[in-house]
């Protein structure tokens, strides 16, 4: 593919930023990083407080990709087979059996949108997990594959609950983890209270451009993008560095405030999830119109990417999204390249 | 014998009449006619400022007209006390000195008089030298005595030191050693003049120096350009020689520096302000060296010397210095 389809693309990437940024407003970054995420061909998972806006902003996407969109609601009682099949008894008296949301789009499910994603149990965990990870499922003696899909989920960590923590594997299988914050703009603030175009959420998403992207297509661009960013030899070594770091933070002198060092990590980046990183990198560089990933790059995608993948010691995980963000920062600035 | 005798009683009734004379009180006669003595004095020039232990000299010329004549033995005697009032006045006479020049019309005596205080105060007051009552005789009536006052002369003294001073340099008492013209003004002058040659000395060599023996001298950033002065020009050099400034910047801001956080730098570090635009182009050349061979820098076609200077210009700024910049590629 030539450096004008890459331009071309990126224009089309870009247009979506700007649609989705005038919906949702005072979000630029989450909204850089869904974007990147998509070109990357990973999964999104959204945390933060509840009414922030994070359902919107998924939607208003969604309309942008095009292609088949699905959602479902996690309850408590949600069951792994309320997302393959629903039955009921038709008219004829007879019970009849549907597609559930993961199969009534067929392959051209684009866009599966799971809202609060800790309110469903973990068998209901388990089969995400397969179908993130797989793409595909065993159904009806078939097996259904969804190529083009990706997995927007959202959780709000206030309500504990009715909800069950999301398994390390699960969080593992997406790729970005971004928080969603109010923005502090008081005009923006202010806008979001008094203007009534954000009042009603249907009608606002209904003004972002249908099908900016073609969904299909992307999986094919996505291979073209990984292909054409290159990523040095320094830069692959400080890549390597980084997620050593996150396995043995004390060894880079990486001091946590208030953290026993030698406790608090289990586990690392898995190598998943450095690949992730690296993919969502490369990303970033083509939507900064470079050929090449620099550790700028890399530190724009390296929280979102990596903090929701390490696994703390239990007497941590209450806070765990505060110590990540300070690892991670120290990693920052405590690895260097060259 | 007789004749013996005459002569030894001729003296007993002198001596008594000289006695009588000199029990005599001065003031007491009547004042001699006018016109028959003539005064003249020479006074010191000083009449005020005198302390305690002054020597006052004063001189008297009288010429006193025939058939009169002076008795010596009025003149004033040394160390008698004058009193005013009763109480003693503090100045004493000290010496006299006597001479007379007898000529036909009558004789002029010359009267050297050197008073000494012994007084003091701690305000000036006034004090008088004299008067001084001579007593005259008429040679032709030998009964007839008379009085002659010389003048007194009011001269005023003054206290050894001022009244409440503290200062005693401020005091004017001959007792302390002379004041010498004050040159504090001129060394203070001289001293400030020494010590900005010094420091001028000193900032050349912070300038200018390349060891590690002055006050920040020897940085981070002294050392990379030591480092990179010792480069060969090639391209491995050249990695080695960014790597090493690199290695400054992250140590100067004790975390890594990237083109990212670079903001951040210079907000924690304004003294590279002045070179904003130097360190982005260094990142560039980073970027292109390191991690995008097909990236463009802006540092021209020698970017060893172009680090070599700027390291030069990060190391005026790691000093506190303002560098001179040089928006030019080499």
């Amino acid at each position: 593919m030539s450096d004008v389809q890459l331009a071309d693309w990126r224009n089309h990437a870009l247009t979506l930023e700007s649609e989705v940024n005038k919906v949702v407003v005072g979000q630029q970054t989450p909204i850089r990083l869904i974007t990147t995420s998509i070109f990357a061909r990973g999964h999104v998972l959204l945390e933060g407080d509840v009414g922030v806006g994070k359902t919107t902003l998924l939607r208003a996407f969604t309309r942008g990709i095009g292609g088949g969109y699905q959602r479902i609601e996690g309850t408590i009682d949600l069951m792994p087979n309320d997302l393959v099949y629903h039955t009921y008894l038709g008219e004829d008296g007879k019970p009849h059996v549907s597609p559930g949301p993961l199969l009534m789009s067929g392959e051209n499910l684009s866009v599966f949108f799971f809202n609060e994603i800790n309110r469903a149990r973990p068998q209901v965990h388990s089969l995400l997990l397969r179908v993130m990870a797989e793409r595909s499922l065993s159904a009806f003696n078939t097996e259904h594959y969804f190529p083009h899909m990706i997995v927007f989920a959202d959780r709000n960590q206030v309500e504990k609950e009715e909800t069950f923590e999301i398994p390390s594997a699960a969080r593992d299988r997406f790729m970005m983890e971004i928080p969603i914050v109010v923005p502090n703009d008081d005009a923006i603030m202010e806008a979001l209270v008094f203007d009534t175009k954000f009042h009603n959420v249907d009608a606002l998403v209904d003004t972002v451009k249908p099908d900016v992207l073609q969904f299909d297509e992307l999986n094919a661009f996505s291979s073209v993008i990984q292909n054409s960013i290159e990523a040095s030899d320094t830069l692959k070594k400080y890549a390597l560095n980084l997620w050593k770091a996150t396995k043995t933070p004390l060894d880079y002198g990486v001091k946590v405030s208030g953290v026993d060092m030698n406790r608090l990590v289990l586990s690392g980046a898995s190598p998943r999830g450095m690949s992730m990183m690296l993919r969502a990198a490369r990303v970033n560089a083509w939507m900064n119109n470079r050929n090449a990933v620099l550790p700028d790059d890399i530190h724009a995608v390296f929280h979102s990417t990596i903090a929701h993948r390490l696994v703390f010691s239990p007497v941590y995980e209450m806070r765990r999204t505060e110590i990540a963000r300070e690892m991670l920062s120290g990693i920052v600035n405590a690895v260097s390249a060259p | 014998m007789t004749k013996y005798f005459r002569v030894l009683l001729l003296t007993a009734i002198l001596s008594t009449s000289s006695q009588q004379v000199l029990a005599i009180d001065s003031q007491t006669l009547p004042d001699v006619d006018e016109g028959v003595v003539s005064i003249n004095t020479i006074d010191p020039y000083k009449r005020v400022g005198y302390t305690i232990g002054d020597v006052i000299e004063r001189e008297v010329t009288l010429t006193i007209n025939a058939p009169y004549k002076l008795i010596e033995t009025s003149l004033p005697i040394v160390g008698y006390e004058k009193r005013y009032r009763g109480k003693v006045i503090g100045i004493e006479l000290k010496n006299i000195e006597h001479s007379k020049k007898e000529h036909k019309d009558g004789t002029t005596h010359h009267i050297k008089l050197a008073y000494q205080v012994f007084t003091n105060s701690v305000v000036a007051k006034n004090v008088a030298l004299g008067p001084e009552y001579l007593n005259l005789i008429n040679t032709n009536n030998k009964k007839q005595l008379v009085k002659y006052r010389i003048p007194s002369l009011d001269i005023a003294v003054s206290p050894l030191s001022i009244f409440g001073q503290v200062k005693v340099e401020n005091n004017m008492s001959q007792f302390l050693e002379p004041l010498l013209i004050k040159d504090d003004q001129e060394r203070k002058g001289l001293n400030v003049a020494i010590g900005v040659l010094v420091l001028s000395l000193l900032a050349l060599l912070y300038i200018f120096g390349k060891h590690a023996w002055l006050p920040r001298m020897g940085g981070t950033f002294a050392r990379a350009y030591r480092t990179i002065k010792k480069l060969p020009n090639n391209e491995a050099s050249l990695k080695k020689a960014i790597s090493a400034v690199h290695l400054s910047f992250n140590q100067t801001a004790k975390m890594s520096v990237f083109n990212d956080n670079l903001d951040e730098f210079l907000k924690n570090n304004p003294n590279f302000s002045h070179i904003k635009y130097e360190i982005s182009q260094f990142f560039g050349l980073s970027r292109q060296v390191y991690f995008e061979p097909n990236a463009q820098h802006s540092v021209g076609n020698n970017p060893i010397q172009w680090l070599l200077k700027f390291t030069k210009q990060c190391r005026d700024c790691e000093r506190g210095l303002i560098p001179t910049t040089n928006k030019t590629g080499v």
